[in-house]
C-alpha cells in the first residue's frame, strides 16, 4: 500500500491561498503583472501634458497609423500599407479593417480626420504640433478621406521624418481616438483608443492600472518595437508610483513587484547574483559624451580638443562604468540604428604621444578646464571622473564641477560651459541624433556643433526619403564630426530591466519603455 | 579626575587628527586620486590597508587627505560664524531699538529654516565648491553665534564697569571692545568647539545628499555619500569615513566638554 | 494668558513674512527652472515659452509672490508643478512619518536621558557618571546618518530581522509600518540621548547645590524623594527647551535619515522638491516647517510655568 504523502493541515492550506489570493489582488484569480513608475503620469492625454512616464503607459493604450520596429524603422499599426506620391507631399494611408475602439465602435477614417485635426489644434497644446509648423518638418497642406478605409495627407514639402514624427511615442504615436474620449463641454476625459489594454483605475500618486482590452485585433507579423503582433496575456498591468528605486529593488526582492526598469549599475552587480530575479539588457539609444563649448577662448582651438579625445582610452572607460552593458561608440548615431554603417564606427584611438604633441603645438601651459558633471546619473559622473584622471596622464587640468542636474540642464541650454559630461535623451531617427547637436550656436546656443555644410547636410538628410543617399550623409557628417571634436561621443546607455523569475515573454528593446503585451506571469 | 580625562582623550583624538592632516599634506600610502580600475572594490589587504573604492583609489590615502579638506571646511567655517556673528551681536546687543529689532528678526528667520536645508539652497546658487561650501554653512551658523554673543552683551553692558567706562569718558566703542566683548568670548569659545562639530556633520550630510566638495577630492562626507550602493558588496567602505568622522567629533567634544569646565568651575566640582 | 498667547502668535507673524520672501526669492535664485527639468535636453524655446505661460512662472516676480501669498491666505498652498498633486495635503501627508519619528524618538530618548542625567548627576564624579558622560558623548559624536547605515547593514543586511528600504503606511498594515520604521527611530534615539542626557545631568547638577535641596535632605526627607519632588521637575526645565530647540530642527534635518531609510517623509520631500526646481512644494514645505518650528517653541514657552512655579509665563 503506497503511503499518501504528508497533507498540510487545512489551516495552513486555506492560509496560504489566502496569501496568494492577496497577492494578486481582487477580483478572484485574474493575473495581474506590477511594474513601477519613478513618478506618477501626469495625464492620459497621449502627447500632451506628458513625461517619460506618461508616454510608458499610453503607448500600452493607443496606436497611431505608423509604429516603431525593433530597429527603429517605420511599421505598419493601424494602417495596413501606405503610398508617397505627389514628388513625396502626400502620403495615401489604406486602412486595416475591422479596429475597435475601446468603446466597441469600429475605426473609419472620420477617427483619423478627427484625431488628426484635434492634435493639430494649438488648444490641445499637441507636442509635436511646432513639427508641423514653419520651424519644423514639414506644415500639413490638407488632410482628406476619399473613402471610409483611407486617409490622404499632403505635406507642402517632401521630408523624411514624416512618418517617424508621427510614429513619436512622446507625441502619443500620433493617437486615432474615439470622439468619445471628449466631453460634450470639449473637456479632455479618457483616451477611448485602439491599444491591447484600455484605461483601467488611476489613482492619482499611487498607481495607474490598464486593462485588457478583449476586442483587441492583433496584427499578424511578431512583435517588433510598438509594431506588430500584441497579445495580452494578463488581465490587468498596474503601474505603481514608487519614486524610490531602492524602495523600487526591495520591493521586486519582496515580490511586491514583478518588472522594474532604469536599474543602475551597481543594482546590476545585486540582482545578477539572485536566483529569483532575471535580468534584460538591452542596449539603448540615449547618448553619453563629453560636450566642449568650441566658442570657449581655451576650447576653441581644436587641437585641444582632439588632445583630450586621444587621451582617453573610451572602451577602458565604458567597461568600468557601464560594467560591461554597454559598448564604445564615437559616433553621434546609436549602436543600434540601422543607419550606424562601418564608416560609423570609426572614432578616436587612445594616442597619448599625439595627444602631447598636439598639446604643444596648441601652446596649452596647463590651464584649468572646467568640466560640469552631476550625481544623478552615475554613469555621467563616473565618465566625467574617469576621463579627467585619463586627461591628466598627458598634462590636460581638468577641473571638475558637481552642480545638480536642473542647474546643468540650464548652464546646456545657454551653451554656458567651458566642457561637460552629459547625457542625451533617445532619438529614434539619425537625423534627429545629428540635430540634436548640430545647429547655428546664434540662435540656438545648446548646440554643440556649429558647421554649416554640416547643417546643410543634415537639412537634406531630413527632406530626401532615400536610404542609400542618407546613409552617404550621414557617413559624411560622421567624418567632418570626428574631425572637428565638438564632443566627445563615449557610449548609448542601456536598458537594465529585472524581473521576477516567472514572467515569460518579456522583451526590451531599443526605445527605453516596456511592452506588456506578449508577456506572462506564470 | 573628569575633565583630566575630558582634555587627555579629546586631546589625542585631535593631535591624531591634526597630526594626519598635516601627515597627509607630505606624504600618503598612495595617490589618493589616482584611479586603478584594475584594482577595484579590494577589501582591506597589506597593501591596501582599507582596501579601495570604485575606482581602484586607496582608501586610507583618502581617508587621511579628507582629513584635511574636512578640518580646513570646519575650521574655516567656524571662523566666518563667529566672526559675523560677533560683529552682529554685538551690534545688536549694544545698540538695541529698532536695529536691534531687525536683526532679531532676521536672525529668527534664519534659525527657523532648517540649517541643512538653507546650506543646501545656498550652494546651489553659489556653487558646489570649497567656497560655496564655507559660505553656505557659515551663513547657517551665524544665527546661533549672534545669539548668544547678543545675550551676553545685554547682560554685561548694565554692569557698573561700564557704567563707569562711559562716565570716565571712553567711546560706545571702546568700551564695547575693551569691556564686553572679552567676557562675551567664553561662552563663544564654548560654542565654537560644538559647532565645529556640527559643520563636520553638515558636511558630510550635504555630500551625502549628493551637494558637497566635488570630485574627485575626497572629504569624509563624500565618501560615505559614494559608498551607499556598495553597501552590501564593499562594507569597508562605509566604514573607514564614519569612524573618522565619530572619532573626531569625540575628541572635539570631549576638548569642548573640559574647556566648558574650566571657564566654569562650578559644573566640575560637586 | 490669552493675551500673553495672541501677543506671541502675533509677534511670529513677521518672522513667517520674513520666511515666506525669502523662501520665494532663494527659490528662484537658484539657477534651472522646472520647465527646463521638465523638457529634459530636447527643450523646444516654443514648448517651454507655453509650459512656463501655463505655470505662470512668464510673469514679474513681485506679481506672483502676490498670488502665492493671496493662496496662502485662503490656505492654498498651490499645486506641485511636477506631479500636479495638491502641496499642502501632500506636505501634511509627508510630515505624518517625519513627524511620527521625530516624537516617537526624542519621547523615548527623553525617558531614558533624563533619568539617566540624573543619576549621573546625583553621583557625580563617580564611575557611573563618567560611564554616562563618556556614553553620551559617544553618542552623540556618531553621525547619525552613518549609524543608520550601520544598523541597517547589521539588522537589514547581515541579520535580515527587519526590512532594508521601502516605506508602507500605518493605515495599510501596522505591524509591517511598524518594521520599517523601527530602525530610523532607534537611530535618531540614540543620538538624542547623547544630546539630552548631557543637559539634563548639567542641569540636575545645577538644582542639586540649590538651597532647597540641601534644607530638604536636613529636613530628613527621604532622597528619593528629593530627586524625584524637587530636582526632577526643576531639571527637566532646560532639558525641555533643549527638547523644543531639538525637535524644531530635527524636523528639518531628517532629510538625512529619510535618504538613508527611503522614508516618504518631509525631510526627503523638500530636498527632492529643490532638485526638481519644483517652487510651489518647495516654498510650502519650507513655510509649513518655519511654522512647526514657531509652534513647538511657543509650546515649549508655555509648558514652562508647569515646570518652574518661579517662572511666570508674561
Amino acid at each position: 500500500m503506497t503511503r499518501r504523502p504528508q497533507s498540510s493541515p487545512a489551516w495552513a492550506v486555506g492560509l496560504a491561498g489566502l496569501a496568494l489570493l492577496a497577492m494578486q489582488g481582487m477580483a478572484g484569480a485574474e493575473t495581474l503583472l506590477r511594474t513601477r513608475l519613478n513618478a506618477d503620469i501626469r495625464s492620459t492625454d497621449p502627447g500632451t501634458n506628458r513625461d517619460a512616464n506618461t508616454d510608458g503607459v499610453i503607448a500600452h493604450i493607443v496606436e497611431g497609423l505608423v509604429a516603431f520596429r525593433d530597429d527603429t524603422s517605420i511599421g505598419p499599426m493601424l494602417a495596413e500599407s501606405w503610398t508617397v506620391s505627389n514628388e513625396g507631399k502626400t502620403y495615401t494611408f489604406h486602412l486595416r479593417q475591422g479596429v475597435k475602439f475601446h468603446n466597441g465602435a469600429t475605426m473609419t477614417a472620420d477617427d483619423v480626420l478627427w484625431s488628426l485635426k484635434r492634435w493639430l489644434d494649438p488648444a490641445t497644446q499637441w507636442r509635436c504640433l511646432s513639427e508641423f509648423s514653419a520651424s519644423g518638418i514639414a506644415r500639413i497642406e490638407k488632410t482628406e478621406a476619399p473613402d471610409p478605409q483611407t486617409v490622404a495627407i499632403t505635406l507642402d514639402q517632401p521630408t523624411a521624418l514624416f512618418l517617424p514624427t508621427l510614429a513619436r511615442p512622446d507625441c502619443g504615436q500620433t493617437a486615432i481616438i474615439h470622439r468619445d474620449s471628449i466631453g460634450p463641454d470639449g473637456k479632455w476625459i479618457a483616451p477611448v483608443g485602439t491599444g491591447p489594454f484600455k484605461l483601467g483605475e488611476w489613482k492619482r500618486g499611487q498607481y495607474v492600472d490598464v486593462l485588457r482590452f478583449d476586442g483587441y485585433a492583433s496584427r499578424a507579423e511578431p512583435r517588433t518595437g510598438y509594431s506588430g503582433a500584441k497579445i495580452v496575456k494578463v488581465d490587468r498591468v498596474r503601474f505603481n508610483v514608487i519614486p524610490d528605486s531602492s524602495a523600487a529593488k526591495a520591493g521586486l526582492l519582496s515580490g511586491a513587484l514583478d518588472v522594474i526598469m532604469s536599474l543602475s549599475i551597481p543594482d546590476l552587480e545585486e540582482l545578477k547574483s539572485r536566483s529569483d530575479v532575471q535580468l534584460s539588457i538591452t542596449p539603448a539609444l540615449g547618448l553619453t559624451g563629453i560636450l566642449f563649448q568650441t566658442r570657449d577662448p581655451l576650447l576653441k582651438d581644436v587641437r585641444i580638443r582632439r588632445a583630450i579625445a586621444l587621451s582617453i582610452d573610451t572602451a577602458q572607460i565604458v567597461d568600468a562604468v557601464m560594467q560591461g552593458t554597454a559598448r564604445p561608440n564615437n559616433s553621434a548615431l546609436p549602436l543600434g540604428s540601422p543607419f550606424h554603417s562601418e564608416a560609423q564606427s570609426h572614432g578616436y584611438v587612445q594616442n597619448m604621444a599625439e595627444a602631447k604633441k598636439l598639446l604643444v603645438e596648441a601652446g596649452y601651459r596647463g590651464q584649468p578646464i572646467k568640466m560640469i558633471t552631476n550625481k544623478r546619473y552615475s554613469f555621467v559622473f563616473d565618465s566625467a571622473v574617469l576621463v579627467q584622471a585619463m586627461a591628466q596622464a598627458v598634462g590636460i587640468n581638468i577641473e571638475l564641477e558637481v552642480l545638480d542636474w536642473a542647474a546643468q540642464l540650464d548652464r546646456y541650454n545657454r551653451g554656458d560651459y567651458q566642457a561637460m559630461a552629459f547625457v542625451y535623451s533617445a532619438r529614434l531617427d539619425p537625423s534627429l541624433s545629428f540635430e540634436m547637436l548640430a545647429g547655428p550656436k546664434a540662435t540656438q546656443p545648446r548646440k554643440v556643433w556649429d558647421n554649416p555644410e554640416a547643417q546643410e547636410m543634415l537639412r537634406k538628410s531630413m527632406m530626401i526619403d532615400d536610404t542609400a543617399k542618407r546613409q552617404a550623409l550621414f557617413d559624411e557628417m560622421h567624418r567632418r564630426f570626428i574631425a572637428d571634436v565638438p564632443m566627445i561621443v563615449l557610449f548609448n546607455g542601456a536598458e537594465l530591466t529585472a524581473l521576477h523569475k516567472n514572467i515569460k515573454g518579456y522583451a526590451g528593446w531599443l526605445y527605453p519603455q516596456p511592452r506588456f503585451w506578449g508577456v506572462t506571469v506564470e | 579626575m573628569r575633565m583630566r580625562a575630558n582634555t587627555a582623550i579629546g586631546g589625542a583624538l585631535m593631535a591624531l587628527l591634526l597630526g594626519t592632516a598635516a601627515a597627509a599634506v607630505f606624504w600618503t600610502p598612495f595617490d589618493p586620486l589616482r584611479i586603478n580600475l584594475r584594482a577595484r572594490l579590494q577589501p582591506p589587504s597589506s597593501l591596501y590597508w582599507l582596501g579601495t573604492d570604485e575606482f581602484g583609489r586607496d582608501v586610507l590615502s583618502r581617508v587621511m587627505v579628507g582629513a584635511g579638506t574636512s578640518v580646513v571646511i570646519a575650521l574655516l567655517t567656524v571662523l566666518l560664524a563667529v566672526a559675523a556673528g560677533t560683529v552682529i551681536g554685538c551690534t545688536a546687543g549694544y545698540v538695541r531699538g529698532w536695529t536691534d529689532r531687525i536683526i532679531m528678526a532676521v536672525n529668527d528667520a534664519l534659525l527657523a529654516f532648517p540649517g541643512i536645508l538653507l546650506a543646501l539652497a545656498v550652494m546651489i546658487v553659489v556653487g558646489a565648491n570649497k567656497f560655496g561650501l564655507i559660505l553656505a554653512l557659515g551663513l547657517a551658523y551665524t544665527p546661533s553665534v549672534v545669539r548668544v554673543v547678543r545675550g551676553t552683551v545685554l547682560s554685561i553692558r548694565e554692569k557698573e564697569y561700564i557704567e563707569a567706562s562711559r562716565v570716565i569718558g571712553n567711546s560706545e566703542i571702546y568700551s564695547m571692545i575693551r569691556h564686553v566683548l572679552p567676557n562675551a568670548m567664553a561662552p563663544v569659545a564654548v560654542l565654537a568647539t560644538s559647532m565645529f562639530g556640527w559643520v563636520l556633520l553638515a558636511e558630510s550630510a550635504l555630500s551625502f545628499l549628493g551637494l558637497g566638495v566635488p570630485p574627485p577630492a575626497p572629504t569624509w562626507g563624500n565618501m560615505l555619500a559614494a559608498s551607499r550602493p556598495f553597501m552590501e558588496t564593499a562594507t569597508w567602505l562605509s566604514i573607514a569615513p564614519g569612524l573618522c568622522i565619530a572619532l573626531t567629533l569625540l575628541g572635539v567634544n570631549l576638548l569642548g566638554d573640559s574647556l566648558r569646565d574650566r571657564l566654569d568651575p562650578r559644573m566640575a566640582h560637586g | 494668558m490669552l493675551g500673553y498667547l495672541a501677543r506671541r502668535l502675533a509677534m511670529t507673524i513677521p518672522t513667517l513674512l520674513l520666511v515666506a520672501i525669502s523662501v520665494f526669492a532663494l527659490v528662484r535664485l537658484i539657477p534651472g527652472d522646472p520647465v527646463q527639468v521638465m523638457l529634459g535636453d530636447s527643450a523646444d524655446p516654443v514648448q517651454a515659452m507655453q509650459l512656463r505661460a501655463e505655470l505662470g512662472l512668464d510673469q514679474p516676480i513681485p506679481l506672483q509672490f502676490m498670488h502665492w501669498i493671496a493662496k496662502l491666505a485662503t490656505g492654498d498652498f498651490g499645486h506641485s508643478i511636477t506631479n500636479n498633486l495638491a502641496v499642502l495635503p501632500l506636505i501634511l501627508d509627508r510630515f505624518q512619518i517625519s513627524a511620527i519619528i521625530v516624537l516617537v524618538a526624542v519621547a523615548a530618548a527623553a525617558c531614558i536621558a533624563v533619568p539617566a542625567g540624573l543619576i549621573a548627576a546625583w553621583k557625580q564624579n563617580s564611575l557611573l557618571d563618567l560611564s554616562v558622560v563618556g556614553g553620551a558623548t559617544l553618542l552623540l559624536s556618531i553621525p547619525s546618518f552613518w549609524l543608520g547605515l550601520l544598523l541597517l547593514l547589521l539588522f537589514g543586511l547581515k541579520l535580515k530581522w527587519l526590512p532594508v528600504v521601502g516605506y508602507v503606511p500605518f493605515s495599510e498594515n501596522f505591524w509591517q509600518a511598524t518594521t520599517f520604521i523601527l530602525l530610523p527611530i532607534a537611530t535618531l534615539t540614540m543620538v538624542e540621548i547623547g544630546v539630552l542626557t548631557r543637559m539634563a545631568r548639567a542641569a540636575s547638577i545645577e538644582v542639586l547645590r540649590l538651597e532647597y535641596v540641601t534644607h530638604a535632605r536636613a529636613k530628613g526627607v527621604p532622597e528619593w524623594l528629593v530627586l524625584g519632588r524637587h530636582v526632577l521637575p526643576n531639571a527637566f526645565a532646560p532639558t525641555w527647551t533643549l527638547i523644543g530647540l531639538v525637535l524644531g530642527h530635527l524636523l528639518g534635518g531628517i532629510a538625512v535619515i529619510e535618504t538613508v531609510f527611503t522614508l516618504p517623509g518631509l525631510g526627503r520631500l523638500l530636498v527632492d522638491s529643490i532638485f526638481a526646481r519644483d517652487y510651489p512644494v518647495v516654498q510650502g514645505c519650507l513655510l509649513f516647517t518655519a511654522m512647526i518650528y514657531v509652534v513647538v517653541n511657543l509650546i515649549v514657552d508655555l509648558c514652562y510655568p508647569l515646570f518652574d512655579p518661579r517662572v511666570t509665563v508674561a
